[in-house]
This record gives structure tokens, C-alpha cells and sequence, in this order.
């Protein structure tokens, strides 16, 4: 047999095999529930351990620009030390209120396995699950803000709302003014958020520090959101304020999920009130 | 001769369904003679039209046996793939060249069982696993196939011999 004929006889005899093997499955899937189960649990891992394999083939080639980043951010906190150190508050203060925070909030770094930013609803993968101590309606930060929510846990995996997602929702605190309203994204870019419902007569300075407000049980207080644009009355009731968001999803690539330890017990008090 | 060979196959195909159908031994054996069936097609069959009859012999005892359509094709399309490779490894190219077909008594049955004990071992371990699910743990599938592949050889080797007995006649 020629050569170029033993070549595509070979392929055709591949793409048969393929065909019907695929076929198999595909009907296994379409008629028993065990293996239809199986099956797409099997293909979720190996899409997971592909997507994971990738970003850390790619992470390979971020390692100096992390490396910058992790020098940044370590400029930061020790200025940040400094500043505490210097600032002559009370330090037995300080420690109980150090102690506090850590006590009721649980901090587990994870890793981004996948993340969509031009959908209308935006998720994120991590690479940490229920193993792992990850609990739904936890937090997601970086050391540039909020990142977004954690909606649901696997064994190994977690999945999350963005902030580049309508649904999710933050309680926002604004710089000067201390005021409080929910933030939430506006819909069209990546780095940008409004804070809608603020009561008119406050005047908001473009460049003012957005933070988390420390109301909901998700976040804990001063967590870095964005800063504040330009600001614009609605229907002459409300205020509504332009938001440009301190994190850049686009390079985001390790993040920190934080769990409020004391959130049952604070739902449990409210719906006991409620009830009351 | 054409047709008594495609009677036999079906006769014998239809015993593999009622074996799966109504003998259950144990949980630990899971009897299958299908590869010995596929072994046993004409030798100038290619493997495309192998694994086409392969595939739908695999459907069809799905259909008739426990209605999760695709488990038993699943299993044999590979077997019909390998079967050229396994009888190329185990008799020799010359019955390619010779343009010959298998016989129980030129080749022997060692090598028929060898034969045989590779194609059913694909078989075995693509049906346990998918099977299984996930479900039972390795030391069960192990075992489990290993005391499958010990009766299904045995049990194949005297479909092979149905299967292949007057072309053994016409060579003697």
C-alpha cells in the first residue's frame, strides 16, 4: 500500500474509532443516570485540572510582574506598620481589637483557576473547596479590593460572583463623608462600580477612598474598594456616584477568601428579632 | 459458509444476552464472549467494518440486556480497533500475506487463548470501569476482574472453537 494511502487510511480508521467511541458515550450519557452523573463530574475535573494546568503554565511567565507585586504590597503594609507604631494609639487597644477582627474572620488564600470578565454575569473558579474549609457567602479579596463572593463549594473547587456581576451587591462606606450605600457594578467596563440610593444633600469629592462598610456578614470593615468619580442626582431623590474600582480583574491571579466566623450567629439573632 | 458464520454469530450473540440476561453467578464474575466473536470475523474485514459490527453487536446486546445504550459498545469498538494489531502479534503477518483465515488447529490454542485473553482483558477493564462508575473500589474491580477474565477466556475459547470449526476442517 502507498504511503499516502496507508497515512489517510490510518486517520480514517482514528476519526472511526473517535466517532463511535464518542457515540457510545453520548448515548450512556443520554440513557443511564450513574454514568451520566460520572461522566460529567469526570469531564468538570479534567476541564478544572486543564484550566488549572494552564494558568499555571501561564503564572510561569507572570513571576516578575508578581514578584513586583508582592515587593508593592509589602511596601504598603510596612508602612502601614509604621504608621500604626507611630501613631502612639493605645496598643493594648489596638491588640484586642487586632485579636477581635482575627477571631471572627477566617483568611484562606487561594488561587484563580478561572475567571470570566465579558459576560453580563461574571464568575470566578478558585482552586480551594470544602476541603479546604471554604464555605458559601464568604468573601473574595486581593490585596486591591473586593473581588467578589463565593456562591458555591465543590470538594476542591469553589465558584463565585464577581463584582462584574449585577447580582452582587456591596455595602459601601465613601471617604469623607462616612456615608453608607450599596455599590454595585454599572454594567458596561471592567474597573468601574456606581454607589446608587445616597441621600441627596450629601456633596461627594471626586477621589474620595471607597471602602466595605463592615454591615453585611461578609466583608469585613475597610476592605479597599475603588475611588469615587463624578456624582449625579436621579430623579432629583437620589444621588448616584461614579466608582473607579482599585482592582484589575485582567491580571488578577491570587486571592484571599474570607469567611465571617460569626455569621450564623448574626443571621440567627436577625431572624429571632424578625420573628419577634 | 458466508452465511453459516453469520448465523453462528448471531446464535452465539444471542447466548452472550441470555448469559447476561439470566445467569447471574456473582458479583464477581462478569462473563463476556463478545471479543471471541469479533476475533472470529473474516480476517479480510478491515478494521473500520470491524469496529462498525463491533459497535452495533455492542448496541444491540445493550438494547436487550440492561438498556444503558452504549456500555457494551463502548467496550468492544476497542477491541475490534486491536484486533488486526493482536492477530498480526500473536499468529504473524503471514495470514495477512497468505490471505488466510484463523483455525483453531494450525495455530493452536495457546495461541488462541493468548489471543483472547488480551482482547477480553481490554474488554473487561473499559466495561468494569465504566460500569463501576467510580463506585467500587479498585481492590473489587481488581478482583473482580481477574476472576471475569479467568471464566470469560475459558468460556471464550470454546465460542472461538464454535466459531472457527469448519475453517479448522478445511485446513486439517
Amino acid at each position: 500500500m502507498p504511503r499516502g494511502q496507508k497515512t489517510s487510511s490510518f486517520f480514517v480508521c482514528a476519526a472511526t474509532f473517535i466517532l463511535l467511541e464518542v457515540a457510545a458515550l453520548a448515548l450512556l450519557h443520554a440513557t443511564s443516570t450513574l454514568q451520566n452523573i460520572w461522566i460529567t463530574r469526570m469531564s468538570h475535573r479534567t476541564m478544572a485540572f486543564l484550566w488549572g494546568s494552564g494558568e499555571t503554565v501561564r503564572s510561569q511567565f507572570q513571576l516578575d510582574r508578581l514578584n513586583r507585586d508582592l515587593q508593592a504590597e509589602n511596601a504598603r503594609l510596612q508602612e502601614r506598620l509604621r504608621a500604626y507604631e507611630r501613631s502612639g494609639a493605645d496598643q493594648a487597644e489596638l491588640d484586642r481589637m487586632a485579636a477581635r477582627e482575627a477571631d471572627s474572620y477566617r483568611y484562606t488564600p487561594a488561587t484563580v483557576v478561572k475567571m470570566s470578565r465579558n459576560r453580563t454575569r461574571n464568575y470566578i473558579i478558585l482552586n480551594k473547596g470544602s476541603e479546604d474549609g471554604i464555605r458559601p457567602q464568604s468573601g473574595i479579596i486581593s490585596d486591591r479590593g473586593v473581588v467578589g463572593i463565593v456562591e458555591a463549594v465543590d470538594k476542591h473547587y469553589s465558584y463565585g460572583l464577581t463584582l462584574m456581576n449585577p447580582e452582587m451587591s456591596v455595602g459601601a462606606r465613601l471617604g469623607r463623608t462616612d456615608v453608607v450605600a450599596p455599590l454595585s457594578w454599572d454594567g458596561r467596563g471592567t474597573g468601574h462600580a456606581v454607589v446608587r440610593n445616597l441621600p441627596p444633600h450629601y456633596a461627594v469629592e471626586p477621589g474620595d477612598t471607597v471602602r466595605t462598610s463592615g454591615y453585611s456578614t461578609i466583608f469585613p470593615a475597610g476592605v479597599p474598594i475603588g475611588v469615587t468619580g463624578g456624582s449625579r442626582l436621579v430623579d432629583g431623590s437620589t444621588r448616584q456616584v461614579e466608582v473607579t474600582l482599585f482592582q484589575d480583574f485582567s491580571t488578577l491571579r491570587y486571592v484571599t477568601v474570607v469567611e465571617n466566623l460569626e455569621r450564623t450567629e448574626i443571621l440567627s439573632l436577625e431572624k429571632k428579632m424578625e420573628g419577634e | 459458509m458466508m452465511k453459516l458464520s453469520a448465523l453462528k454469530y448471531f446464535l452465539l450473540f444471542l447466548a452472550q444476552v441470555a448469559v447476561w440476561n439470566y445467569f447471574n453467578f456473582s458479583q464477581y464474575i462478569f462473563l463476556v464472549f463478545l471479543p471471541a466473536l469479533i476475533l472470529c470475523l473474516p480476517l479480510e474485514y478491515g478494521p473500520i467494518r470491524t469496529m462498525i459490527i463491533a459497535f452495533l453487536t455492542g448496541l444491540a446486546a445493550d438494547f436487550l440486556v440492561t438498556g444503558q445504550l452504549g456500555m457494551a459498545a463502548f467496550a468492544l469498538v476497542p477491541v475490534a480497533l486491536m484486533r488486526r494489531s493482536v492477530v498480526r502479534l500473536v499468529f504473524g503477518s503471514e495470514l495477512y500475506a497468505r490471505g488466510e483465515e484463523l483455525s483453531f488447529h494450525r495455530q493452536g490454542w495457546q495461541k488462541f487463548l493468548f489471543c483472547l485473553v488480551i482482547l477480553t482483558s481490554v474488554y473487561l477493564v473499559l466495561h468494569l470501569w465504566l460500569d463501576g462508575a467510580g463506585m467500587y473500589s479498585l481492590g473489587f474491580n481488581a478482583l473482580k476482574f481477574g476472576i471475569s477474565l479467568l471464566v470469560s477466556s475459558a468460556v471464550s475459547m470454546a465460542i472461538a472453537y464454535l466459531m472457527l470449526e469448519q475453517t479448522g476442517e478445511r485446513w486439517r
